[in-house]
């Protein structure tokens, strides 16, 4: 049987550059849980939830970074939201889900997405060019998230510094995705 | 020396030269220099022909409103027609040669079409080419064509690169004119967040062609100084060269920024960008356009707007002319003589409309009031004007002064409807601006200088008091308001000779008349039948006018007249800006498969199915085309295991205690009672009864289902299931997530795939018939140990499993898959062999889903459940749709198994003519069945299910073909079923 072992490659896997002004990075191994909290059972889960992470689930739009730092709650909508964490194995699902008890549905979003971290002084001049979300300090604190189109690609871009965005998208277009993001960084630069 | 019109002064960088040529003749300019500026001051007054008699034609403005100046810039690939020597920046290098003419420019042969004038007015084309209607495509068409369009295409790839962006702003200033500096430095020191956007390379808009004083300094340095002031603001984001074309709804903007149009290379970076600007309010300072008066011949080169004359003389140190006569009906024409005086160019007259005495002391220029301009001499270039009076006046440029027009294009771009002001002579925005648009300066009507600083101010101020904003509460700059009357004089009617109103489309007084006298007297009417308005200017100095000329005809006012709709683009917008990095490889994403990689290896072809990269075939060494590898993967499958990525198939997790009670009403047919650990077909109906999607539907625990949707509609049925769980459902515990990208998923299917599955699913799982029956579906471990999804379906009708691991592992499962069936000579089958398959088997696709067809027509009439509701039930039990003779699917195969059927033939019963009235129905899907050795099909027949082995013709009026086919049952293969439950 272990002839068949099979090997993980996501499709962006160990994709580092660094540009002028910007960094591109793939993060490694992030794992993806989404929480669905049950109709009725929302206060339950929101309790399970601060329980295990020793954070609140944010409002809608909003992360919010796990105690320990570890985990980042990002809150997609009344009723969803994404648990995002360095996890290596495929076993993503049963962890959250053992993690706050079952107190909400939980499915594996790992493999449905690609990140992409672009971070540094030039990271807004770039995005410019393909993100209609209007990132100015101002307008998308630290933390902030929004879901938006990119290319043409649905994208979840969530701010996690002063210059530092997380962007995920559709893992069966990851390469198109990057070469959007690289074009960006290149006619900006 | 070459540049005869150089003067001092003005904003040119004469330290540096550069090197230019025009029709291959060597000239030079400076920094700061428009080409046409350049080309002025090397004595260059004929630039171009016009675009139907063939005139010659030379600069007449400025600015963006520029007709007759049309060039072609650069050469090869790079090579652009039509642009603006009036907005095209000197660079060194550059080439500009120009255009609409055989032979030279001096000596254009097609000139003679000047002297077939009379037979060419207006309407010519529609009543000319009427007739033979067979003459049109072949001979009229083609040459029309080949005389229009002045300026030619390199018919190469654009080699430029282009990009798209998005902004935001609390205000954005549309000009950087005097009103819209005054705008921006009000709104940009109380903190709000502004872009101010100018079409020119140097902001500061008429203050650069004027010797106007601001705050006790020039013009040109007041701009340069709130340049200075804006640009060190963190909340102000200055953009020149950026035309703000249009006015979208919700406060977008739309603007093109020509980002190295001013270069000699673009250096592999975007040529140009196409920005959306999101604003919450804007100031629209567009300032104002002046307008000439229609004359005699008034369209030779060195006739030129007299504002632009001054622009000429102020800004780029360039006379356009030696001897210089000004024809104004308005104050403004007499500071173009001031400035001229001042800079020493002789101005040997002044002829002015009005019987009015002098504006201002211009030394050695002569008055003349009371008079006009009725006709003009020189063929290349202006020698003399004519007035009313007889008097020859000699003269090598003309300075023409009809007034000026506000800027309003911009706030009728959502319809609004500009007013007439009979003080100023103009249209000025009307009332119903586009929501959060204010309007300062010229472009309000607000002429004068004073007047539109202090009105750029003001209206920032109240727009950002708006928004929340604490106004500054700094004055506005101090300026004085100059002399600005004038009367309204459109056109000299004692002129006998062709008066010009549209240069750029060769439209005269005589036309506007004829148009009149011929029944097209709206003003839409006008710009059709006249071609008035329309090209790269869009009439910018034609409009008003030739309103005016049709208000006199009419009778009407100038108010009642009215003005065409004004749209977007303002100005001209390259189609490579608009198509930004939608090109080539780039027009649309990809989705890749898993196993992507692996089949690029193994002489996969692809096809495009929606984003998605599909494999279509696996090609062998020593196969002569297509058919030979579908035909081998079929055979190969059916005969021992073949393997297909079907991961683009829709997944959707359904999770919630309402989840099955959902399902049972997305579905027609029941799902309330499917056990966990098993598959369903699910058909799902629109609410009007016809088949919207099928696919099948997992249970894998009490609360938790997995939804297999086709690949074309994965995003649409998830859309649509959002929509009714949260509009039609809202009380149902239910929640939808897509894993489509989540999971590998690959159909392995024939006799031997449980053989081969039974190598790679760990040992742990019972796989067998009777542990894992057909239907049956479970959470597995693969290769020991990593997570997997088992569902035994066939869409091929072998015994067949889909297998599903984490999306990261696809590619590593292809070749564990391959190699566990390397004993079994497992294939890697396409989507065209799982196409063969499902036609053998007689399974719908999209062919037959091709949202015409119901639950009924597709022989699956008996799966609309009859014990629950469901979305599409009502409508579906309708009589139209319940008839005895609807269309059914059945199979087809041709009498002559020789024939190849043809998809989309329509059938006939034999002994009728083929007519719509007569028509059966059609053929949806065919194949060549390798396990048959003949060609089927699919298709839909009037009460197909009762006329098995009836013989009707299939007949393609396309191809022009007729056949015979014999109706049989949809399923070729194994119409039992026993191979899937194998």
């Amino acid at each position: 049987m272990l002839e068949f072992n099979l090997v993980s490659a996501p499709p962006l896997a160990g994709y580092d550059q660094r540009f002028d002004g910007v960094n591109l990075t793939a993060p490694t191994d992030l794992a993806i849980v989404s929480l669905a909290l049950p109709l009725g059972g929302e206060a339950a889960a929101e309790k399970s939830v601060k329980a295990a992470y020793g954070a609140a689930l944010p409002g809608i739009g909003k992360s919010a970074l796990s105690k320990d730092g570890s985990a980042r709650l990002v809150r997609l909508s009344p009723d969803a939201a994404f648990v995002i964490f360095t996890h290596t194995t495929p076993d993503a699902e049963p962890f959250v889900a053992k993690k706050i008890k079952g107190a909400a549905y939980t499915t594996d979003q790992t493999d449905v997405w690609t990140g992409l971290e672009i971070a540094g002084p030039r990271a807004r001049t770039a995005l410019e060019r393909i993100c209609p979300i209007d990132l100015h300090p101002a307008s998308f604190a630290t933390g902030d998230a929004a879901r938006t189109t990119m290319e043409h690609l649905g994208t979840l871009i969530i701010r996690t510094g002063d210059d530092a965005f997380l962007l995920l998208s559709g893992s069966s277009s990851a390469k198109s995705f990057l070469h959007a993001i690289e074009t960006s960084i290149h006619n900006t630069a | 020396m070459t540049q005869v019109n150089r003067l001092t002064g003005g904003q040119v960088d004469r330290s540096q030269t550069l090197n230019f040529t025009f029709n291959g003749k060597a000239m030079q300019g400076h920094p700061g220099d428009t080409l046409a500026s350049a080309l002025l001051a090397n004595g260059q007054r004929l630039v171009g022909r016009s675009f139907k008699y063939h005139r010659p034609r030379g600069i007449l403005t400025s600015g963006s409103e520029e007709p007759n100046a049309l060039v072609q810039l650069r050469s090869g690939a790079h090579q652009e027609p039509n642009t603006r020597a009036t907005v095209t920046e000197l660079f060194d290098g550059l080439t500009a040669t120009s255009q609409n003419h055989r032979g030279s420019l001096e000596h254009d042969l097609m000139a003679v079409t000047d002297l077939m004038a009379p037979f060419l007015s207006a309407g010519f084309y529609y009543k000319t080419f009427m007739w033979p209607k067979a003459f049109w495509e072949k001979l009229y068409e083609p040459a029309i064509r080949k005389s229009a369009g002045l300026g030619r295409l390199s018919m190469q790839d654009d080699p430029d690169s282009y990009d798209k962006g998005f902004l935001h702003c609390d205000l954005l200033v549309i000009g950087a004119g005097p009103a819209g500096l005054s705008a921006a430095l009000a709104a940009g020191r109380s903190g709000a967040r502004v872009i101010l956007a100018d079409e020119d390379f140097a902001p500061g808009g008429r203050l650069n062609a004027e010797t106007l004083e601001v705050d006790g300094m020039s013009g040109a340095d007041w701009a340069a100084a709130a340049i200075a002031e804006l640009s060190a603001m963190d909340n102000v984001r200055l953009m020149t060269r950026t035309t703000v074309y249009g006015a979208y709804d919700h406060g977008i903007y739309g603007a093109l920024e020509r980002r190295t149009d001013h270069l000699a290379t673009s250096d592999g970076k975007p040529r140009q960008v196409l920005w959306r600007i999101y604003s919450k309010r804007a100031v629209l300072a567009a300032g104002s356009t002046e307008r000439p008066i229609a004359f005699g011949n008034n369209d030779r080169p060195g006739i030129m707007l007299a504002g632009a004359v001054r622009t000429y003389v102020n800004r780029y140190g360039v006379t356009p002319g030696q001897q210089v006569a000004v024809f104004t009906n308005n104050d403004d024409g007499w500071r173009t003589a001031a400035d001229l005086a001042a800079n020493g160019v002789a101005v040997t007259n002044i002829i002015d409309t009005r019987d009015a005495p002098a504006v201002c002391d211009v030394p050695g220029a002569r008055h003349i009031r009371n008079a006009a301009v009725m006709d003009t001499v020189g063929r290349k270039g202006l020698k003399s004007v004519t007035l009313t009076s007889g008097q020859v006046i000699p003269a090598d440029c003309l300075a023409v002064s009809g007034g000026w027009n506000p800027n309003v294009h911009l706030t009728c771009h959502q319809r609004g409807r500009p007013t007439w002001r009979e003080d100023i002579h103009a249209f000025v925005p009307g009332g119903d601006l586009p929501p959060g648009m204010a309007v300062a300066g010229a472009a309000n009507g607000s002429l004068t200088l004073a007047a539109a600083l202090a009105e750029g101010r003001n209206v920032a101020n109240a727009q950002i008091k708006d928004l929340g904003f604490t106004a500054s509460r700094k004055a506005a700059p101090k300026a004085e308001d100059e002399p600005s009357d004038g009367m309204a004089i459109w056109h000299i009617p004692e002129s006998k000779n062709r008066a010009w109103v549209d240069q750029q489309n060769d439209v005269t007084v005589k036309d506007i008349k004829q148009s009149y006298r011929e029944g097209f007297r709206s003003v839409e009417h006008l710009k059709r039948y006249t071609t008035l308005g329309m090209a790269t200017d869009q009439g910018k100095t034609a409009n008003i006018p030739a309103l005016a000329i049709m208000a006199e005809c009419t009778g009407k006012s100038l108010q009642d007249t009215g003005t065409t709709i004004f749209r977007p683009p303002y100005t001209p917008i390259p189609m490579g800006a608009l198509a930004g990095r939608a090109r080539g490889k780039d027009f649309r994403p990809f989705r890749l498969t898993p196993s992507h990689d692996w089949a690029s290896k193994n002489g996969a072809t692809f096809v495009e199915v929606g984003n998605w990269l599909r494999a279509q075939w696996f090609a062998r060494p020593g196969e002569q085309g297509w058919r030979d590898s579908v035909d081998r993967e079929v055979e190969m499958t059916r005969g021992s295991v073949g393997i297909c990525d079907v991961t683009t198939l829709g997944k959707i997790d359904i999770q919630g205690k309402d989840a099955a009670d959902f399902l049972n009403f997305v579905y027609a047919n029941a799902f309330g009672k499917l056990p966990v650990g098993k598959v369903r077909y699910g058909l799902m109906l629109r609410e009007d009864g016809i088949c919207y999607d099928d696919g099948t539907t997992a249970r894998m625990s009490e609360n938790h289902f997995v939804m297999t949707t086709t690949t074309a509609n994965a995003v649409l049925v998830f859309r649509r299931m959002e929509f009714v769980r949260q509009c039609l459902c809202p009380d149902m515990d239910v929640h939808l997530i897509s894993t489509t990208d989540g999971w590998a998923q690959f159909a392995v299917a024939g006799p031997n795939a449980r053989n081969l599955l039974r190598k790679v699913v760990d040992e742990a799982h019972d796989i067998s018939n009777e542990g894992f029956p057909f239907m049956a579906c479970g959470e597995v471990t693969v290769c020991g140990g990593t997570p997997a999804r088992l569902f035994r379906i066939s869409f091929s009708g072998e015994l067949a499993y889909e297998v599903a691991v984490p999306a990261r592992y696809g590619n590593s499962m292809i070749e564990a898959l391959m190699k566990a069936g390397e004993e079994f000579d497992a294939v890697p089958y396409g989507t065209e062999a799982l196409g063969v398959m499902r036609i053998e088997k007689g399974h719908a696709a999209g062919n037959e889903l091709n949202g015409q067809t119901t639950a009924l027509n597709l022989g699956l009439g008996g799966m609309v459940s009859s014990k629950k509701d469901c979305i599409g039930k009502t409508l579906a039990a309708r009589p139209e749709m319940n008839r005895d003779d609807a269309i059914r699917l059945v199979g087809f195969r041709p009498v002559d198994r020789s024939v190849k059927l043809i998809a989309g033939s329509h059938f006939i019963n034999k002994g009728d003519d083929a007519t719509m009235a007569n028509d059966q129905g059609w053929m949806t899907s065919v194949a060549y069945s390798p396990s048959l050795g003949h060609s089927i099909g699919l298709g839909f027949i009037k009460e197909g299910h009762n006329r098995k082995g009836e013989i009707v013709r299939a007949v393609s009026p396309i191809h022009d073909t007729e056949m015979e086919v014999e109706i049989v049952s949809a399923h070729f293969i194994d119409p039992e079923g026993e191979r899937l439950r194998a």
